[in-house]
């Protein structure tokens, strides 16, 4: 079972999680670049039990246009792959299976989200 | 006679001292918009407490009237479009205690309060929520005129900024120029006075901070203040905003601190009456820990 993680810090997998910490840890304090955090929230559409809504953006306000969304299975297979529309937007259908979803927005700009975690 | 005279003299001095703490000249009447936590970290029920009160000394507190309008501006990241929303259907109202009682055996007249239980739904979404306040004039006897705070609180869910900057061009406005949900004790606070969305310079303000906890569920606010005043002239800071309308302030304690600009809207006059539009923001502070 994974450790929940919301819309906190970027890392690279849950398996890098250590390393990508640290590595953010670094960088928030050396590169302006990286003066701003991905944030991404996911929940269920009252209007439609099927599908999750998800919303993206960075701490900085930054739009979350074109970042990339996968939906994976337990075993890292991309089920469902897209990105995020002009409102920093995604909306998918629930996949059968166990599921997660990777905000990917870019090196050390990334954030999982576990089934579990979706309200 | 001159007993009775005497008499009444005492009396009279007696009032006159139980009443100094509360003399209407050194108490700033605050129109609260509350809510425990302006940062969550993920969307919830929203509960809000409108009362009119002096929170630096828990009371006495003033009741409103039916409020003219509440509703929240959200908006997520800085480049999208803010979506208001009317929330007038969601404001109910409350009987708001006092917190202190001349002895256990008094019956209280409570006053009238408002408080709106939000569902998720209206913060569901990541960004600023810009809670307004259009009160009712409320009549201040003692003063003859009439006071309208318009009142703002921003909820901020998840870290993603959004308009919390943003002029919204009410009659009074404080601007932030500090996100007002996100303040570390002994940060400083930023912002700028405006009326109409126009700056007004050398505008006069109170700042008050919440002393007396308060209870959401018991509907008053706690006996005990949080800090002992060492004068009167402590509870309400007074300052003036410079000729650009901005001011500066100091935020040395954690909690909840209310920020108006006295009578700077356009309308100065009610029912035949002064009126003051004053405007309201508030800010939640926290420890470092």
């Amino acid at each position: 079972m994974h450790t929940p993680i919301f819309w906190q810090f970027p890392f690279f997998s849950s398996t890098l999680f250590v390393i990508g910490a640290l590595l953010c840890t670094g960088t928030f304090t050396a590169t302006a670049a990286f003066a701003h955090s991905p944030i991404c929230n996911c929940y269920n559409d009252d209007e439609n039990g099927d599908k999750v809504i998800c919303e993206g953006g960075f701490s900085d306000g930054g739009s979350a246009k074109g970042v990339g969304v996968k939906v994976l299975n337990d075993r890292d297979r991309v089920l469902i792959k897209g990105a995020m529309n002009a409102d920093s937007t995604f909306t998918f259908t629930k996949p059968d299976d166990d599921f997660h979803i990777l905000y990917d927005a870019g090196p050390s700009h990334q954030v999982i989200i576990y089934m579990d975690d979706i309200e | 006679m001159i007993r009775n005279l005497h008499r009444l003299l005492v009396r009279s001095s007696a009032i006159a001292l139980s009443l100094a703490g509360f003399s209407t000249t050194a108490l700033a009447h605050f129109q609260v918009l509350y809510t425990p936590e302006m940062a969550p970290s993920r969307a919830n029920t929203t509960r809000f407490t409108m009362v009119f009160t002096h929170p630096v000394h828990g009371g006495p507190h003033m009741s409103m009237e039916q409020p003219e309008q509440f509703y929240v501006v959200s908006q997520r990241g800085s480049d999208s479009e803010p979506k208001r929303t009317d929330l007038m259907k969601h404001v109910k109202p409350i009987d708001w205690l006092s917190n202190t009682k001349a002895n256990a055996d008094e019956t209280q007249t409570p006053i009238k309060a408002f408080h709106a239980s939000l569902p998720r739904a209206v913060t569901r979404s990541l960004g600023d929520h810009i809670f307004v306040l259009h009160p009712a004039p409320y009549y201040e006897s003692s003063e003859d005129k009439y006071i309208q705070q318009f009142t703002r609180t921003m909820v901020n869910v998840g870290g993603v900024p959004g308009n919390w900057a943003e002029p919204m061009n009410l009659p009074a406005e404080i601007q932030p120029l500090n996100k007002p949900y996100a303040n570390w004790t002994g940060g400083v606070f930023r912002g700028r006075v405006l009326a109409d969305g126009k700056p007004v310079p050398n505008a006069e303000m109170e700042i008050e901070f919440i002393n007396h906890a308060l209870d959401q569920e018991g509907r008053r606010f706690a006996a005990k203040g949080e800090v002992e005043l060492p004068q009167d002239a402590y509870g309400t800071q007074t300052i003036y905003a410079d000729a650009q309308g901005e001011f500066t302030i100091g935020l040395p304690r954690a909690g909840w601190w209310g920020i108006c600009a006295l009578a700077i809207g356009a309308n100065t006059e009610h029912e035949g009456k002064a009126l003051s539009q004053d405007a309201v923001l508030w800010v939640q502070v926290k420890d470092m820990k």
